[in-house]
């Protein structure tokens, strides 16, 4: 049987105009949100429209109506079962300081993860060192770059040349801007290889320590041990943690991919993801400014001894933040009894 | 409770979905080409602001030159993200570029995006960027049935085609005035039982397309059309055929089948 087209698209075209003029003016908004009276016009709407793209899908007679009411069906359905974000979540920047305390959060709830990475790295570490301390030769392997392979001509370099030519602030401030994107770049590439279920992550880490090891002990050996902890950790000690917090969440990424399916509150976990990554963000931040600033004024101009006490209250200010920061003792499975809006 | 189904037709890909409601529709993928078009504008755009943001930037820190390249730096960094992100998130899944392309970002359900998934899926952007050119992200969109980058897949989003659609308006051959097959009321009524509707759109593509067909082709389809009306469907008198067209014996049928011209009226 068919249908009567003409009859039918002129007694259903005001509704089907109606619909699209509401669904422009919801589209428009930012928060989504409706009120009552629209609530129930477009369900009204939305449940005449489907029943008219019933009608002409089994008639199979305009496939230009058909492929318009499926647009208008389409629209319609996804106002009607989106639930918005409360608009306290969105427009309250008091809301958005809350990343320094979800951040410290995030970071205990997910503690295993930080584990991995820890253990991955140290295992890096001591391959690199092992291999550098035992076999000289491996130097010029595993340490790519000439200045790290002769300590004595760097250590010279750095002395003298911090001594000789006051670096401007300016050239510190451009080299800090520089510093700041490419540990983001590679620290955010290290969470998003989590896709490759941990593995890019892993092999990344990995990589990481061993040139951490291999520097570390080929320096020590050469007696500069002072000179590269002082060079180092001022902004080591930032830097090295969030790199280990982008593996954290590179770690964290590949289990919610492999356990997807049976994880009904994805939402909530990608957000994890995300504070995660916008926490070594701000780390590396600070980092890149003390690189620039900081680490590179060597012995006349900033003793020794006192680098290494900045560093090491960093490192302290960063792990009471870590560890004491924010709320104690969040469930996880607290977090999971979160109804699930969106799927 | 909603079930969704792939589809792969051979012009395109679509997603089906199915509503609690019992409804189904189709969603149509972007593929990757006009996805890069839209990228391509989308970063002259963000490279444009960007230059502009330096400019002033640049004057403010006349002085200090050093702070002006690091802010800059910072904030071609920031705004590369930032821009897509916020726009997906709070524009309707589109960016300016997507928009001009009539491309927008949705929830694999058929939802809007939420905030989260907008940033998580840009942020991907470093892997899909992989190792030149978007390689690995284009290789993803290739091989996922859905069409997605490996950002898309962990935001759990999609990229749909969006053009603009209007009513479709009314075809002026179901309302002419005089339709002679209406002198012959019982094979008219016949015609219209016993047209399928497949046949009858397809009758009603081959109209509406006269202008796109070349006259021969035109000629071919209209005459092996009617001729199949005429065989196997219902059988006008000849003295009828001797005075119509192929073309003109498709209007009619046409208005017999869609319009409103009920061959029980002239009866009356």
């Amino acid at each position: 049987m068919i249908l009567n087209l003409e009859r039918f698209q002129a007694q259903a075209k005001p509704r089907w105009q109606n619909l699209e003029l509401l669904l422009g003016a919801l589209e428009s908004r930012p928060d989504r949100r409706l009120n009552p009276a629209e609530a129930h016009q477009l369900q009204e709407l939305y449940a005449h429209v489907a029943v008219d793209l019933n009608r002409v899908t089994h008639g199979a007679l305009a496939p230009d109506l058909r492929q318009y009411l499926e647009r208008l069906v389409a629209r319609g359905y996804a106002e009607l079962y989106y639930a918005p974000p409360r608009r306290s979540e969105m427009w309250q920047p008091r809301r958005w300081l809350r990343i320094f305390t979800a951040f410290p959060e995030t970071f205990r709830r997910q503690s295993r993860y930080f584990g991995v990475a820890i253990l991955i790295t140290l295992l890096g570490c001591a391959f690199g060192g092992l291999a550098v301390r035992y076999d000289p030769a491996a130097v010029d392997v595993l340490l790519p770059a000439d200045y790290l392979r002769n300590p004595d001509q760097r250590v010279h370099d750095e002395e003298q040349g911090g001594a000789r030519r006051s670096k401007s602030v300016q050239t510190e401030a451009a080299f800090s801007g520089q510093l700041i994107r490419h540990n983001i770049q590679v620290a955010l590439l290290t969470a998003a290889l989590g896709v490759t279920f941990g593995i890019g992550t892993a092999l990344l880490l990995f990589e990481n320590g061993v040139l951490l090891g291999a520097v570390a002990v080929h320096y020590t050996q050469r007696g500069f041990g002072l000179f590269m902890t002082a060079w180092l950790l001022p902004h080591g000690v930032f830097e090295i943690p969030s790199i280990l917090i982008a593996g954290q969440a590179g770690f964290y990424l590949a289990r919610l991919l492999l356990h997807r399916s049976e994880d009904r509150n994805v939402r909530q976990r990608m957000r994890e993801w995300l504070v995660l990554v916008a926490g070594l963000a701000m780390m590396l931040v600070w980092a890149g400014i003390m690189e620039a600033f900081f680490s590179q004024h060597h012995a006349p101009v900033l003793p020794y001894g006192f680098k290494v006490a900045i560093a090491t209250a960093e490192l302290v200010l960063l792990i009471l933040y870590l560890l004491l920061m924010g709320q104690r003792n969040i469930d996880a499975s607290a977090l999971s009894s979160v109804p699930s809006e969106n799927r | 409770m909603r079930d969704t189904s792939v589809t792969r037709a051979s012009t395109a890909v679509e997603l089906t979905i199915a509503t609690p409601e019992g409804v189904l529709f189709r969603l149509p993928l972007a593929g990757p080409a006009c996805r890069l078009y839209a990228m391509l504008f989308d970063i002259v755009i963000v490279l444009a602001t960007v230059n502009g943001i330096g400019l002033l930037v640049y004057w403010i820190f006349a002085k200090a030159p050093g702070f002006g390249v690091m802010m800059v730096g910072l904030a071609e960094f920031a705004i590369g993200f930032a821009y897509s992100a916020l726009l997906e998130g709070f524009w309707n899944g589109q960016t300016i570029g997507k928009r001009l392309f009539h491309l927008r970002v949705i929830d694999e359900a058929g939802l809007p995006l939420r905030i989260e998934q907008a940033w998580v899926r840009n942020l991907m952007r470093v892997f899909d960027a992989l190792p030149f050119a978007y390689l690995v992200g284009g290789i993803s969109v290739l091989s996922s049935p859905l069409m997605q980058r490996f950002g898309d897949r962990v935001a759990g989003t999609l990229v749909i085609r969006q053009t603009p659609l209007s009513i479709p308006g009314e075809e002026s051959w179901t309302r002419q005035k005089y339709n002679s097959f209406m002198e012959y009321p019982t094979i008219a009524a016949h015609l219209r039982r016993a047209a399928i509707p497949e046949l009858a759109s397809l009758i009603q593509d081959a109209l509406r397309r006269r202008n796109q067909l070349a006259p021969y082709a035109r000629r071919e389809i209209y005459r092996e059309l009617a001729a199949y009306l005429q065989s196997e469907v219902s059988i006008f008198p000849d003295e009828l055929l001797e005075r119509l067209s192929d073309e003109q014996y498709l209007i009619n049928a046409s208005g017999i089948l869609f319009g409103d011209q009920r061959p029980s009226r002239v009866q009356s």
